[in-house]
């Protein structure tokens, strides 16, 4: 059933502060180093529901996905990125400890969200094609396991830090989180090279090329360097000590982040339709 | 040995990386470096790759990392060939009107392409652009007609995500179309000819349907066609095809006065007439030619495929046989024999 455009900000807005509830759940965790995570994810799952009713409202009444505007991938994103820290946390209990800046980063990207324009923009019909839905749902898998990989590396990397006891603390298996961030990026790397190839298939098909080296994918590339570099790093370096390891992570994404919301402002015409 | 295993290298592998991750960005944001640099950095890890390959352990013990790595190797090598086979061109090809390879304007071309674009064969059919409020463009559809590898005449509807494949060329209909004129030229000499003169893309241009070319008789010619209502309808949805509403065309010249000329009329020109026979769409094709590009995509899975063995080899929980747990089931068997 359709969604007005009232009703979806209202949504919208529903969901960020139904993220911004859970930052705040997580939040007493730096002083008293007790973690509770369960409600946070039930809070999580909340504003997941909330904002995939939105997505498909919004979809419903302009009939077509949310691939085009900023809107569209901020809001897309804001709901998978959440979506895949929850099935993570569902089947790995020691990245839960993550959510402590996973949701306080959803809920930035949320604020963001509710200051776009949220105009829809037709699809152009060459971009209407089964590679697009491929190259961006692993897409949006890479860049929801990077953030995870990422937030939970910051989390190490704050052992090193006298402020941070209570949450070294909080983390139940480090152990099992260290082995949880670099297989996290690993899989990243797998969902970022099929992205790759199945932006290059529809590339061909949309625009008549697989590769011109516009600025998205030219940053595209040198983030899946990155990503191979670190792990190529990994292999090398054997007495690397682990915080520049997890550094390598949060700078890697913070390269596919500027990537994926910082370069579109720059260079939009791969996304818009030519008359 | 010693120097293919420097060159397997890892720390190579990362300044090789380094360097093809900076020239990229270099190559592209700099008018002054061109991003074929980057050739430099692929061929050093292409080499480092295949001593790699050759020399280091590790890829014997994990299949999944030897597969994605040799994946890889096939990608650059293949991208390698594509470059140097490629071709890529434009073409406008009027309705009712054959597709001709030599009317081809060539984009790109490798040094080892040997493609022969006779083999393109094809009448164009019917045009058709939807557009909605605000002449934002949606589906195309370019009905073309030829005859099969198999003798059978076919006729298909292309455009958008969808081409025409003939012997690995691809053609492509773009977004680019336009209106055109189909003149009779009846020479003073007695020779007689049909032609399309292509006006600017519309309805980009359609404040500017005007063109100038030369007549057989070597006069050049300004043609400009206004229409008796608006074809194109911006504040609400329409399609665009062969325009069915009456049309003048002002012709001027070298040496003549301006003539207004409606269908089916013919203008006095120096050394014959033209007849304006017709008015019809024009549609611009990219044809391209990639014949190493599916193997590139296989490529490029079968390293996806490797990454994801090597993951669950690495990461994934391992099915071990709890010897304790079996030898305990078969003293159970045993004792109640």
């Amino acid at each position: 059933m359709p969604v007005s455009p009232a009703i979806e900000a209202q949504l919208v807005l529903a969901a960020v502060l139904l993220l911004a509830l859970a930052s705040a759940w997580e939040a007493p965790v730096l002083i008293t180093g007790r973690a509770r995570h369960g409600p946070t994810l039930g809070l999580l799952g909340g504003a997941i529901l909330i904002l995939g009713v939105a997505i498909a409202g919004r979809w419903w009444r302009e009939g077509q996905g949310p691939f085009l505007t900023f809107y569209d991938v901020l809001l897309s994103n804001v709901f998978s990125l959440a979506a895949v820290f929850l099935v993570i946390s569902w089947r790995s209990p020691a990245v839960r400890i993550a959510s402590l800046l996973v949701c306080p980063f959803l809920v930035v990207m949320g604020i963001w969200l509710l200051n776009m324009p949220a105009t829809a923009v037709p699809l152009p019909a060459t971009f209407d094609n089964y590679w697009l839905w491929l190259h961006v749902l692993s897409g949006k898998v890479f860049l929801g396991m990077s953030l995870v990989s990422a937030c939970s590396s910051c989390i190490l990397l704050c052992g090193g830090s006298p402020m941070c006891d209570n949450v070294i603390d909080a983390i139940s298996d480090a152990l099992s989180l260290d082995r949880m961030i670099w297989a996290l990026f690993f899989l990243a790397f797998v969902f970022h090279s099929l992205m790759l190839v199945a932006g290059s298939v529809w590339a061909h098909s949309a625009w008549g090329r697989y590769w011109s080296w516009d600025t998205l994918e030219t940053w595209t590339l040198i983030t899946w360097i990155a990503m191979g570099g670190v792990l190529h790093a990994r292999a090398t370096f054997k007495n690397m000590l682990p915080w520049m390891g997890y550094a390598m992570i949060v700078v890697v994404f913070a390269i596919a982040f500027v990537t994926f919301f910082g370069v579109p402002f720059l260079s939009m015409g791969p996304h818009k339709g030519v008359m | 040995m010693g120097v293919v295993k420097k060159l397997a290298s890892l720390r190579l592998t990362l300044a090789g990386m380094i360097l093809l991750g900076a020239l990229a960005l270099i190559g592209t944001r700099s008018s002054a470096v061109d991003v074929g640099v980057t050739t430099l950095p692929i061929a050093v890890l292409v080499l480092n790759l295949l001593a790699a390959i050759a020399t280091n352990r590790s890829f014997r013990t994990q299949t999944g990392l030897l597969v994605f790595h040799v994946g890889l190797l096939f990608v650059f090598v293949l991208v390698g060939l594509s470059v140097l086979t490629r071709f890529d061109g434009h073409v406008e090809v009027v309705q009712g009107g054959s597709f001709d390879g030599r009317d081809v304007e060539v984009t790109e071309q490798g040094w080892l392409y040997d493609g022969n674009l006779a083999d393109v064969q094809f009448v164009q059919g019917d045009i058709q652009v939807d557009y909605l409020p605000g002449l934002i463009r949606q589906s195309t559809r370019s009905t073309i007609e030829f005859v099969s590898a198999n003798g059978v005449p076919q006729r298909v509807t292309i455009g958008d995500s969808r081409g025409a494949e003939f012997a690995g060329y691809r053609v492509l209909a773009t977004f680019n179309k336009g209106l055109a004129l189909i003149l009779r030229w009846d020479g003073n000499d007695g020779d007689v000819r049909y032609g399309a003169v292509h006006f600017p893309s519309y309805p980009q241009y359609d404040w500017k349907q005007v063109t100038q070319w030369l007549t057989p008789a070597g006069q050049q010619v300004e043609m400009k066609i206004d229409f008796a209502e608006p074809i194109v309808r911006s504040n609400e949805q329409w399609v665009l095809q062969q325009p069915q509403v009456a049309f003048t065309v002002r012709t001027s010249g070298t040496d003549m006065p301006e003539v207004v000329a409606y269908l089916g009329e013919s203008i006095e020109v120096t050394g014959g007439s033209l007849r304006i026979d017709d008015l019809r769409m024009w549609m611009a094709y990219r044809v391209d030619y990639f014949p190493y590009l599916p193997w590139m995509f296989v490529a490029a899975m079968l390293a996806i495929g490797g990454l994801l063995a090597h993951f669950g080899s690495r990461y994934l929980p391992k099915r071990t046989i709890d010897k304790a747990n079996i030898s305990g089931v078969a003293n159970a068997c045993v004792a109640s024999n």
